[in-house]
């Protein structure tokens, strides 16, 4: 009697043991499988040109639309992207990203306002990219690093 | 603790019957050919694992099931080896359920009170096989497409109706994204359902008859 | 069977149960090792042997001979022997007939005996229909004629890129030089003198899909001058080929998309270390798969000059040779520096290669022109390459 349940204690012990092992041989790799994608941080950065300083006129947010293409698993996608270039001087300049702090909708520069006004849900930023009103909970995002390289103002574009 | 939630479970799900008619049931003393079906099913479950994983990045349409296979292969953790397995997987299931058939054949264990068991068994090798055909094309390379032309062509051959078949295969003349999303769309729901549906059955069987012995000389 | 026999049945298998085990825990520990055994099986195989990466589906490449799955090559096998009007014989009657067989196996065989020794007819024929069906088989895989040309898959974008641009080389260099830059054509046949818009621009690269620059290089641009390059328009680019140099185009070329860096490093030329002799396999080859393979090769204009590989280059050539160890005075020296002479005129045609890379030419030959890397390591640059300086004196 004691020897019938030793053996069952046995292949009790060797079922958990194989069944684990499988588990852990599929199971493991199974994980990384399913979050891989997440995990694959794509770089996206690079000087872009907008063009000519004097294109842009002194005082008025003027908006500068460009485009960048990805890998996203087996498809190739471009993405629109938009700053705002604004001249304080002829020779000052300051860069911001359209996209709005918040929630990333695209903030639009309102002339009768002085504001950049977010349509989503009314976030308002100055002309120096700081939050007036709204929910924002930063200023707009500056591009710090530019240059001018044969006449064109470039700045050095980051995705965060 | 435990032992109270296993009671106030028991009391509800009858956990104690099923083990008792289930698992704490006397069956003949047989040999290692026994073990054929239960592999036969542990092939299965494999395959249902593998190919539900796969099916997250998988894209049954011309335009993107290679590049989709490509990047299980290539651009995700360990996608090679879920396909892998699916892949060879695939191949020891037909192979282990034929063997099957042929043991239950050769033991006479298709012959009363199991002749149902050998329907199910029977149409659970076909369905197997239909796994396998449909199932060779989606990763629609080079290989999948021409098989896959040469293979709705067989039942093509057939008089009268043949072309008609055929035209069913395909959806349509050709082989096409209509060939494709059906082959899809049978390799994973309409044929899996049927072989759960099949091994239910099956199984049931062979828990209220009991494996068959080892038949003796003269028996 | 009748209820007797029925009885005596079931009272055998209640005795055969007495004497038997438990399904628990016996049973399933067997089938739980062949379960285990099976499953390290297909992870070892999973690993070891892996799926093989076919080309994508090409419908316009009928060259390809197709062979189902294992287990369906019998069916495959068998249907040779049964031509023309009797096909559907072997089609449809016998598997019909083999299923059904199968199916009612229990229905037609009614003798209560299962002991193999009394059911002699019924495990002769399935014997003999399984070792049919394994002759078969092997009958199938001994007969599989040979791939034709084991083709160059590749799987990840990276070797996309590289095998397009190495194709790209190959076929489009001589009309759209080497870096996309169009420009006047020379030296081919039919269309000398056309002058091509670029196709390195933003005009292109921009308002030309993926799938637009997959049908211009598919089916041409006849009435331009462009011939088709497809293998369903009798070019000799398969599905995939296409697609790689579609990808090199939009990687290298079309400034929204960055190119990855495992290409940039695999596809330049490596830089010289300070009197390193260059050898053909790490710095020549690149550049004439980028520069000259296009026209150097058979059935172009090329005074029978060809460039594939080491052996061609240095005897190929209605002047041969055109490449002398330690010679800077050799033909494909002096055409580089767009001399013209007997041979020839300037090379390449359109555009003259930049002063770094003709200097890795002079450096190779002057070095003894070594095939392999190895070898270039037991070479040493003569006097006038050390310290780097000026370029020798060729040119007038």
């Amino acid at each position: 009697m004691s020897d019938h349940l030793d053996r069952r204690e046995f292949v009790k012990i060797v079922t958990a043991a194989l069944g684990t092992i499988m588990g852990a041989i599929v199971g493991l790799p199974a994980i990384g499988y399913l979050i891989s994608p997440a995990l694959r941080v794509q770089k996206n950065e690079d000087w872009i040109s907008v063009g000519p300083l004097e294109k842009y006129p002194v005082g008025k947010p003027t908006l500068f639309s460009f485009t960048r293409s990805k890998v996203n698993g087996w498809e190739k996608t471009v993405n629109s992207y938009g700053v705002y270039v604004v001249r304080t001087s002829e020779t000052e300049y300051t860069i911001f990203s359209n996209m709005c702090t918040h929630l990333s909708c695209r903030v639009n520069w309102k002339d009768e306002a002085q504001e950049y006004i977010c349509p989503c849900h009314d976030g308002h930023f100055g002309q120096d990219g700081s939050v007036t009103a709204g929910p924002p909970p930063k200023p707009l995002i500056r591009y710090e690093e530019t240059k001018i390289e044969d006449g064109n103002l470039m700045f050095f574009f980051k995705e965060s | 603790m435990a032992e109270r939630v296993f009671t106030w479970l028991d009391e509800r799900l009858g956990l104690t019957a099923i083990y008792n008619t289930v698992l704490d049931r006397k069956v003949p003393k047989v040999n290692w050919w026994y073990t054929l079906g239960s592999a036969s099913l542990f092939l299965f479950v494999i395959q249902a694992v593998t190919g539900m994983f796969l099916t997250v990045y998988y894209v049954p349409s011309p335009d993107h099931a290679y590049d989709s296979v490509q990047y299980i292969m290539n651009g995700v953790a360990f996608g090679w080896l879920i396909r892998g397995i699916h892949h060879w997987g695939a191949s020891l299931m037909v192979l282990f359920v034929f063997i099957h058939m042929l043991r239950t054949f050769f033991f006479g264990a298709y012959k009363y009170p199991r002749e149902v068991t050998w329907l199910t068994g029977v149409f659970l090798l076909l369905t197997t096989l239909g796994m396998g055909f449909t199932g060779y094309l989606l990763p629609w390379n080079q290989r999948a497409y021409w098989a896959t032309t040469v293979g709705t062509e067989i039942p093509g051959t057939a008089p009268f109706i043949g072309s008609f078949i055929e035209r069913i295969l395909r959806g349509g003349t050709d082989l096409s994204a209509v060939t494709l999303a059906r082959f899809f769309a049978v390799h994973i729901w309409f044929l899996p359902a049927i072989i759960l549906l099949l091994i239910a059955v099956h199984m049931y069987l062979v828990i209220r008859l009991g494996i068959s012995n080892i038949p003796k000389e003269g028996e | 069977m009748n209820e007797e026999q029925k009885k005596e049945l079931i009272e055998k298998y209640k005795a055969e149960k007495a004497k038997g085990v438990k399904f628990w825990p016996d049973i399933i520990y067997k089938d739980l090792l062949v379960s285990f055994a099976l499953f390290i099986l297909l992870v070892g195989l999973a690993i070891f042997v892996g799926v093989a990466n076919e080309p994508p589906a090409d419908p316009s490449d009928s060259s390809y001979i197709p062979r189902p799955e294992w287990y369906f090559l019998f069916l495959f096998e068998l249907l040779k022997y049964f031509p023309g009007q009797i096909e559907w014989i072997g089609t449809t009657v016998l598997p019909t007939i083999a299923v059904l067989a199968l199916l009612l196996l229990p229905f037609y065989d009614r003798s209560p005996f299962r002991h193999w020794r009394k059911r002699r007819l019924g495990v002769t024929i399935m014997s003999v229909v399984v070792v049919g069906m394994v002759a078969l088989t092997i009958m199938a895989v001994a007969t599989t004629p040979p791939a034709a040309e084991e083709e160059v898959v590749a799987a990840t974008l990276p070797e996309q890129i590289l095998l397009g641009e190495e194709l790209y080389g190959v076929h489009c260099v001589e009309c759209h030089g080497a870096e996309g830059e169009g420009g006047e054509i020379t030296g081919v046949e039919g269309l000398e003198g056309v002058v091509l818009d670029p196709i390195n621009a933003r005009d292109v690269m921009y308002t030309f899909t993926d799938e637009t620059l997959f049908n211009i290089i598919d089916y041409g641009q006849p009435d331009l001058g462009m011939p088709p390059f497809g293998l369903g328009y009798g070019g000799e680019l398969r599905r995939g080929d296409i697609i790689a140099v579609v990808n090199f185009m939009r990687y290298t070329w079309d400034d929204r998309a960055e190119l990855p860096q495992e290409v940039a490093q695999a596809s330049a030329v490596p830089a010289l270390a300070e009197g390193e002799v260059p050898s053909y396999e790490v710095h020549i080859q690149p550049m004439i798969k980028r520069y000259c393979v296009s026209c150097h090769r058979p059935g172009k204009k090329n005074n029978n000059y060809l460039m594939r590989d080491y052996n061609e280059i240095m005897t190929t050539g209605d002047h041969a040779p055109n490449v002398v160890a330690g010679d800077l005075g050799s033909n494909t020296i002096r055409m580089l520096h767009r001399e013209e002479i007997e041979a020839g005129g300037p090379m390449p045609p359109t555009k003259a290669l930049k002063p770094e890379l003709i200097l890795i030419w002079e450096k190779w030959i002057a070095g003894g022109a070594p095939n392999t890397a190895a070898e270039a390591a037991g070479l040493t640059l003569p006097a006038e390459f050390l310290p780097v300086e000026a370029t020798p004196t060729a040119a007038p």
